[in-house]
């Protein structure tokens, strides 16, 4: 799979994608290994060339705190878009579940390019939309799933 | 002369009667070291339950709900992503294609049977 069809620089040239892709740095996160933590500061976002990583909130089951997985990103999608997104906060954790390769874009450079190239800006901007778009969808569907098995259950 | 001894006489006759009939009246009741009012009425109160209008059986108090079922925690935590899962499809797939009935489509999470 080439850069350019990775999901934030769909509608990118091939040259442009390399352009972005050059302005961050390329790291190996082995499995196991977290990739950031929730709450933290964001200042990067990050474009997973290879493996797997896996999104997750913590939850109480009885007296221990467990981290659940919520959603899962593999190769060609990228996570941290809370480095785009004010507050910039991590909202979830990140760990890699295999051997994974991904690109560091920080924020400061990628919104420098951006301020530079504004068409290329824009249509990564509204890859990143769409993004976190999806997020909120599939959630808000989820949600309103539980409320009406809340409901039901109520009503019964 | 005559009438007034009658009369006197009567009332004698009369209040004696009224005594015998009030010694006769009192003959059962016990003198002396009969039990006082108050203590009475408090042995009767002690032989009320406490709570009148409950059992006697004090209400134990309720178990805490048991949100964690008796399972190991990996076990609970695999179907709880399990769950997750099954639930982002079944949300993806109301987001393809948006109806009530996709909306709220059953997954075979046994979590939510």
């Amino acid at each position: 799979m080439s850069i350019e069809q990775a999901d934030m620089l769909r509608g990118v040239s091939e040259g442009d994608a390399v352009r972005i892709t050059a302005l961050g740095s390329r790291i190996h996160v082995p499995a196991g290994a977290q990739l950031f933590e929730l709450g933290t500061a964001a200042q990067d976002v990050f474009l997973i060339e290879r493996g797997r990583i896996s999104l997750t909130l913590p939850m109480r089951l009885g007296a221990r705190q467990e981290d659940v997985m919520v959603e899962e990103r593999t190769a060609g999608q990228m996570v941290g878009w809370s480095g785009l997104i004010p507050p910039h906060r991590f909202t979830l954790k990140a760990s890699a579940q295999l051997d994974s390769d991904l690109i560091v874009l920080p924020r400061a450079l990628v919104l420098e390019f951006f301020d530079a190239n504004p068409s290329i800006g824009y249509v990564v901007m509204q890859n990143v939309a769409s993004i976190v778009g999806a997020r909120l969808q599939v959630f808000q569907a989820m949600w309103l799933r539980e409320m009406q098995r809340f409901v039901e259950t109520r009503s019964s | 002369m005559v009438m007034f001894l009658m009369v006197l006489c009567m009332s004698v006759f009369g209040l004696a009667v009224c005594g015998l009939a009030f010694g006769a009246a009192t003959r059962g009741l016990p003198v002396g070291d009969e039990t006082p009012l108050a203590a009475a009425v408090d042995e009767r109160l002690a032989a009320v339950p406490e709570r009148f209008f409950v059992r006697d059986v004090a209400p134990q108090p309720a178990p805490a709900a048991r949100l964690i079922p008796q399972v190991p925690v990996e076990v609970f935590l695999a179907q709880i992503e399990r769950h997750i899962r099954l639930e982002q499809a079944a949300a993806e797939s109301f987001l393809s294609a948006p109806s009530l009935e996709s909306l709220h489509g059953r997954t075979v999470s046994p979590l939510v049977h």
